[in-house]
């Protein structure tokens, strides 16, 4: 039996019981090589579920849907090792408690699709490890490199074109598991921090913004970079921040549920005297 | 519409030297909303004062601007002359053209065109300012010292004669720091111990002390007025209440030879013990490090040999929590370690000693009766060579700072050598003589004069063993020849240091520290007793080196600062607080992390039947210190702080 239909009769099975309320997978999307989400309700449902290498979207952010979680059932998902670190995150967050939610685990290499052991999040503590140890040869990027190596100017440049083509349709924010803020910053015009305008002013303001706001919480798992209908790549900007994080502070996103917020926890044996 | 009055002051010529403050405030009464704009010699004296009050009430101005000092200078004192005018002094806000402007820059133009960008920029933040009002909170009378050295008993002792609570926590077994060590005290040289163990005793049996010692305070939670404190008193083995300090355990103990704290090693004590004879409580406690019962499992002779039983190995640590209104901080020095110094041979050679071993040498009280022999084989030496800089100013070393009183007390140490053993020579190796203080100078020169020291000028490179005596190279720079001396002991003038554990301890209770260690105080000169941190004062050598009389005064200037603040029932904040707005708060809880002072709590936002909602952040304005971390770090810009709202903020930003 292959993967999916593996897991295909687990989803009924759990439907069928009354485990979970709800199932979030993937089913067949508008072009051959595409996937759309599936929010599965009835064993029926199921028949449609399809599991590949071309299910890459992380899911995690559709269990922040208004009301979803709020009757406290349980719901399965779908989930890449991203996912399950944007689980520990949002966990850690207080957006979602982590007992609720039933991971559905695999893993895509290759073309070909390996489902993971485990239901609870901490149960994928070994691999996340695992994960943060490859992580510093895993972020790097020819692109980024390339990046790093320009001057100030050229840098600026780069970004600046990049980011000429920006539609302000903030499909980044929409597509992101952790922009669940109800309003978001560059909603806010009581002052308006960040300017509206897809000019340079703009679209720097936003990016930078946003590159914060995600630094430490990232997993990479690229939603943003494949909802950007101009191609901006935008991962490239969180994998950096990702970077900083993990070599500055030793701060690797979403390794477990209680894991604290880099830039809003502090040690007391910082090395900063500023730090009480 | 806002009528803002502009003040531009020229602080005699620290401003108006670099900034052109007739054409300022020429081009500043220009900007939209500036109904008034002036300039005047000395705005913060009493004429410029009244001249404030004057356009206020004249021009029914709706916001102030001060162009003039930094806020931390005179701030308050501008809104006080507000509010005495009748507009609200959150009204009031301050340009800081002296320290940001004049101070810095040379060119007058660009110093009077920067100039008016700070005062436009402040213009446009005080037309969005709201009308504040002070905060109330109570005031807890009572207060905590922390350390029982003699600053320590001076401020627990002024605050509890004046009619006040007083909890004085020590960590040592006994109450007298290292002023009990020291023989006699310059420059008058009477007894140490005489003049300090008649304070002990007060400070213990004072009815407003409460007196803790072997007992440390682990943390410092709240604000001023409104501390609390948790304190570990650790186990003593020995129990106050029935013990009657007769001693017979500490003489049956089989563990006698254990280095003595309190004697630098140079004398030994028993496992059970107290740290000296005159110590306060006068009541022993087991050092579990080196008790045979607690390291072998068997012994209990000091047990059996109590006769009142008053002996319990079963004793664990205990925490007590207190409910402090202001805090005192006198933690006290240690002395470097001179191991640093290979070249003096400091723990190689035993008959080279520190400044405060020879204290313990030369004490009625010490190992030796105040007789000077040396450690190696118990001989009166003929021939002393003192250090002094071992280890101050000495950036390559040791510390870069000067410690304050080796000279001071070399000198004494010379004399009462030279008081104690008549036949006896004794050179000190010095850099400069520092001797500023009352009567100090006469003492270092009646050293020099009628003792007969020798004062060599120039540092020591070299001290190697020869036969029994120990040689010294040195040179004397004012002769400009190397010498070599044969001593008999060498004593060095070790630096003072922070306590080891000072940064540690500054971050438990939430103070700023220097570079060394040493904790901060607000303003080196017009506060130099209070520390960062509302509230929480500090005396003594915690903050710097000092000798006696400087510790005691800063330890009666911190308990006049405590009275002070105990004068009132309430205290009055400022309504620098953050708020939260509850509707688009994700409550992501960063904030309540992010909080230093644990101001933020979590709330539930229910219905009408009761049912959670959503749960948001809450500020406590009682414990918000209006940091605006929380501010900072809020994604969704949920929360603001009043007095430096987004607002204010985007407008000041927006103004330059």
């Amino acid at each position: 039996m292959t993967i999916q239909e593996t897991y295909k009769a687990r989803v009924k099975k759990l439907l069928a019981s009354g485990t979970v309320k709800m199932v979030i997978g993937y089913k067949p999307g508008t072009t051959a090589d595409r996937r759309r989400p599936h929010f599965i309700r009835t064993p029926e449902e199921a028949d449609q579920l399809v599991l590949d290498s071309a299910c890459i979207t992380n899911l995690s952010g559709y269990l922040l849907s208004e009301g979803l979680l709020s009757d406290e059932k349980a719901v399965a998902i779908f989930l890449k090792p991203d996912g399950i670190r944007s689980i520990n995150i949002l966990a850690a967050e207080a957006q979602l408690n982590s007992e609720q939610i039933l991971i559905l685990g695999f893993d895509s290499n290759d073309n070909q699709v390996t489902a993971l052991e485990g239901e609870k999040v901490e149960e994928f503590t070994t691999l996340i490890e695992s994960i943060k140890e490859q992580a510093p040869e895993a972020l790097k990027n020819p692109l980024l490199e390339q990046i790093e190596g320009m001057t100030p100017k050229e840098r600026f440049a780069f970004w600046q074109g990049e980011f000429s083509r920006c539609i302000k349709c903030y499909a980044c924010r929409q597509a992101c598991p952790m922009c669940y803020c109800r309003r978001c910053i560059v909603d806010c015009n009581q002052p308006q921090w960040v300017n509206t305008s897809s000019h340079t002013l703009g679209n720097f303001e936003w990016n930078i913004v946003r590159a914060f706001h995600l630094s430490g919480r990232c997993v990479g798992c690229g939603n943003c970079d494949r909802a950007c209908p101009v191609n901006i790549p935008l991962r490239l900007i969180n994998a950096k921040m990702a970077q900083e994080v993990l070599g500055a502070f030793d701060h690797f996103s979403g390794m477990s549920h209680t894991q604290e917020p880099v830039l809003a926890s502090f040690k007391k044996d910082d090395s900063e005297t500023f730090i009480l | 519409m806002a009528k803002i009055g502009v003040f531009i002051c020229h602080c005699g010529e620290n401003i108006s030297a670099k900034v052109d403050c007739k054409k300022l405030a020429a081009t500043i009464a220009e900007h939209p909303g500036v109904a008034v704009s002036v300039d005047y010699k000395y705005f913060c004296a009493d004429p410029g004062q009244e001249s404030i009050k004057k356009a206020i009430r004249e021009n029914h101005l709706t916001g102030v601007v001060v162009a003039a000092c930094s806020p931390r200078m005179h701030e308050a004192t501008f809104r006080k002359a507000c509010a005495e005018a009748g507009l609200n002094p959150y009204m009031c806000e301050i340009a800081n053209i002296r320290e940001h402007c004049s101070w810095v820059h040379t060119d007058q133009d660009m110093a009077t065109e920067k100039a008016a960008d700070i005062t436009r920029s402040m213009v446009e933040k005080v037309k969005r300012n709201n009308k504040l009002q002070p905060i109330e909170v109570p005031v807890t009378r009572r207060a905590l010292v922390i350390g029982g050295g003699v600053a320590g008993i001076q401020a627990a002792l002024d605050i509890a004669n004046a009619g006040q609570e007083v909890v004085l926590v020590e960590r040592e077994p006994s109450l007298g720091g290292h002023m009990a060590q020291l023989s006699e005290t310059f420059p008058t040289l009477d007894c140490s111990q005489c003049i300090l163990t008649p304070r002990m005793v007060e400070a213990a049996q004072h009815p407003k002390i409460r007196l803790l010692t072997y007992a440390e305070v682990v943390s410092v939670d709240g604000y001023i007025g409104n501390f609390h404190v948790k304190v570990k008193m650790k186990a003593r083995y020995v129990d106050m209440e029935s013990c009657t300090g007769c001693g017979d355990c500490i003489t049956k103990c089989p563990q006698k030879k254990i280095s003595s704290e309190f004697d630098c090693g140079i004398g030994k004590r028993a496992a059970i013990y107290t740290p000296f004879a005159q110590s306060v409580p006068n009541k022993p406690v087991i050092d579990k490090a080196t008790c045979t019962y607690f390291k072998n499992g068997k012994c209990k002779i000091c047990m059996r040999s109590c006769q009142i039983n008053a002996i319990n190995f079963d004793m664990q640590d205990e925490f007590i929590e207190l409910e402090i209104g202001a805090i005192v901080v006198a933690t006290g020095f240690q002395v470097q370690n001179n191991a640093v110094y290979g070249e003096y041979g400091y723990g190689k050679y035993p008959d080279v000693i520190t400044g405060l071993q020879f204290e313990r040498l030369a004490s009625a009280s010490g190992p030796t009766f105040g007789k000077i022999l040396r450690p190696s084989d118990g001989k009166e030496p003929k021939n002393i060579v003192f250090i002094q800089c071992a280890g101050s100013r000495d950036p390559s070393k040791g510390v870069r700072y000067c410690s304050k009183i080796c000279c001071m007390y070399t000198a004494k140490h010379a004399m009462l050598y030279s008081h104690k053993v008549h036949d006896g020579k004794s050179h000190i190796f010095y850099m400069d003589i520092r001797a500023a203080g009352k009567g100090y100078d006469e003492f270092t020169r009646r050293t020099i004069e009628e003792d007969g020291v020798s004062y060599l000028r120039g540092r020591v490179s070299k001290v190697w063993p020869k036969m029994s005596k120990l040689m010294v190279r040195g040179v004397d720079t004012l002769l400009g020849k190397p010498v070599v001396i044969a001593a008999d002991m060498v004593v060095l003038a070790t630096a003072m240091v922070p306590q080891p554990d000072a940064k540690e301890f500054a971050k438990t209770i939430g103070i700023a520290y220097d570079e060394y260690g040493f904790f901060n105080e607000a303003h080196l000169k017009l506060r130099p007793v209070e520390s960062s941190t509302a509230g929480i004062f500090l005396a003594g050598t915690c903050q710097s080196p000092k000798d006696i009389p400087d510790s005691v005064s800063q330890a009666s200037a911190s308990a006049s600062k405590v009275l002070a603040l105990f004068s009132k029932q309430t205290l009055e904040r400022e309504p620098v607080v953050a708020s939260n707005n509850e509707a688009t708060c994700a409550g992501c809880w960063g904030c309540v992390l992010a909080c230093p002072y644990n101001a933020i709590e979590k709330k539930d936002i229910l219905d009408r039947s009761g049912k959670l909602i959503k749960r948001v952040a809450s500020v406590n304005p009682g414990l918000c210190q209006g940091c605006g971390t929380c501010v900072t770090f809020c994604r969704s810009n949920s929360l603001d702080l009043a007095g430096f709202t987004e607002k204010q903020i985007f407008a000041e930003v927006m103004g330059l």
